[in-house]
């Protein structure tokens, strides 16, 4: 029941442009993640890095992208993502500040002494919240692509 | 006349444009045999959705109510750009369908992956054809079969 | 006449979009165009109206008048419960020294919205541990020789006072990240119960 095997033929115009634009978009969606001072946000800028390996993985096969995201590195990211965020967020519950607002996080962390409190506030959502989002975002994207993508016996010809 | 024309038709072409896309991918879901293609209505029923919530928000002058098309820019509050008289198109609908987004994605990749367990016990994706599966199974009274085990 | 023979899920679909159809346009025939002030995104809650009997000269000086103030508390905006055994409502209370009235001009532009009438603005301090300032509340109009009282919601403070209160100039994630914070908290475990789903299903070997 399983079909023939076919033998690919390797394209060196396509895997050129992979290689080439695979740490672009990386930086790209860097950007975008932690970006307040414009558009962008936690979710867009994590389905922008999913997108960059999903690139990597249509292109080269499985068997070879596993060595570019391997499994102990995907759980880093999942977990370290999820930390960021919700360690924050359980805080000002446990210790209940503003029942249904975040607007009063700077003044539990010490960090309005030196900052103020315009650069506490951007702190705080641009980096600890934006990029727990988008860390965890991406690494879910990319374990259930490599899941959908998977098979068990068959390998394509020379991948 | 034309009057009532243009203001209950013309006017909100968002919501017939809206209702129209989510009319038909909501028959793709019931009628299509083909597992795949009932998900692929299910993903287009849901983006029209958030299309057409997101359009609620618009705000400016329409080609139909006066002449000149000065729409909303994106909200971003920018000094400079309130200094030259633009107007905010309301973020609102954007921050309550963001998580729709998101939770539309993983329903369609666990969905995905139901679909494959279900090809791997059957051996088709047809519906027709595991409901005739279905009812052999029950009248041999056999066990379950599996395709690749 | 030959009527085709097609499958009667066909039938029952076609029906079912007549329908939806015949639905739609008596729903849309009724809502506001978008852009509008009355749409739903936009909108101030009308609460009640008065006769305006020298309340006008007491709005102007800065004090709330005791009609208006007693009003608003029947209405059910107090601070303890409103029935005995009921559970205790949290609104901030108009008492003195707790609120200031602003008055706005017509076609004043602040925040990227444009107000169409002049009236008072209602500002309430809510009695916070650590950000104690004013929050818009209520708005006070005039119009023949009465007073209609509308209320805001949180709505528009993501709309006017971003840049005031959060320091970001992105709207969208200011209202994401800031005033729903606990919301987006939630929708993050969500889509990492969506990632162990798809392994639980298919990896069966001990691949992990």
């Amino acid at each position: 029941m399983t079909p023939e095997k076919k033998e690919y033929k390797r394209d060196v115009i396509i895997e050129v442009t992979t290689d080439l634009t695979f740490p672009l978009i990386l930086l790209f969606g860097l950007y975008i993640m932690i970006g307040t001072g414009g558009t962008g946000g936690g979710f867009q800028g994590g389905t922008i890095l999913a997108a960059a390996y999903i690139l990597y993985i249509t292109v080269y096969g499985t068997e070879k992208a596993r060595e570019k995201m391997p499994e102990s590195t995907n759980a880093l990211f999942k977990s370290l993502g999820l930390y960021l965020y919700n360690g924050a967020g359980w805080i000002c519950i446990l210790f209940s500040l503003a029942a249904a607002q975040w607007l009063n996080m700077p003044a539990f962390w010490p960090i309005t002494d030196f900052v103020g409190v315009s650069g506490s506030r951007s702190f705080l959502v641009g980096y600890m919240v934006s990029v727990g989002i988008g860390l965890t975002v991406m690494a879910s994207f990319v374990s259930q692509y490599f899941d959908l993508a998977w098979k068990e016996d068959e390998e394509m010809g020379g991948r | 006349m034309i009057e009532w024309i243009v203001q209950h038709i013309l006017e909100k072409y968002n919501y017939w444009l809206a209702m129209l896309i989510i009319i038909i991918s909501l028959s793709a879901i019931v009628v299509k045999e083909n597992l795949l293609k009932k998900l692929i209505g299910l993903s287009i029923f849901q983006t029209a959705f958030f299309l057409w919530v997101v359009s609620l928000g618009d705000v400016g002058r329409n080609i139909f109510t006066t002449f000149g098309l000065k729409t909303g820019t994106p909200p971003i509050l920018w000094k400079p750009a309130e200094e030259m008289g633009y107007i905010y198109v309301n973020p609102l609908p954007h921050v309550l369908m963001l998580t729709g987004i998101v939770v539309s994605a993983a329903t369609t990749a666990v969905a995905l992956a139901i679909v494959i367990r279900i090809y791997q016990k059957y051996g088709t994706i047809e519906e027709s054809e595991i409901i005739d599966k279905e009812i052999e199974l029950e009248r041999e009274g056999g066990e379950v079969r599996n395709a690749a085990n | 006449m030959n009527i085709p023979k097609m499958n009667p899920l066909t039938w029952t679909s076609i029906v079912i979009a007549l329908l939806l159809i015949a639905l739609s346009i008596y729903a849309i025939e009724d809502l506001p165009a978008f852009g509008d002030e009355n749409s739903a995104a936009n909108k101030k809650i009308k609460l009640f109206s008065l006769d305006a009997d020298g309340l006008v000269e007491s709005l102007d000086a800065g004090v709330l008048p005791v009609e208006i103030k007693t009003r608003i508390e029947d209405l059910g905006f107090i601070e303890g419960p409103t029935c005995p055994g009921c559970q205790n409502e949290n609104y901030p209370t108009l008492d003195e020294g707790n609120y200031e009235i602003k008055k706005i001009e017509k076609g004043a532009y602040e925040g990227g919205r444009i107000y169409t009438e002049e009236g008072w603005d209602v500002l309430i301090r809510e009695g916070e541990i650590f950000y104690d300032e004013f929050q818009q509340y209520y708005f006070i109009d005039e119009m023949g020789e009465k007073l209609n009282v509308y209320r805001y919601n949180w709505p528009v403070r993501v709309v006017e006072r971003t840049e005031e209160e959060t320091f970001i100039i992105n709207a969208v994630t200011s209202g994401l990240a800031d005033y729903r914070g606990y919301d987006t908290m939630g929708e993050e475990t969500v889509i990492l119960t969506g990632a162990i789903g798809v392994i639980l299903l298919i990896r069966r070997r001990g691949r992990l």
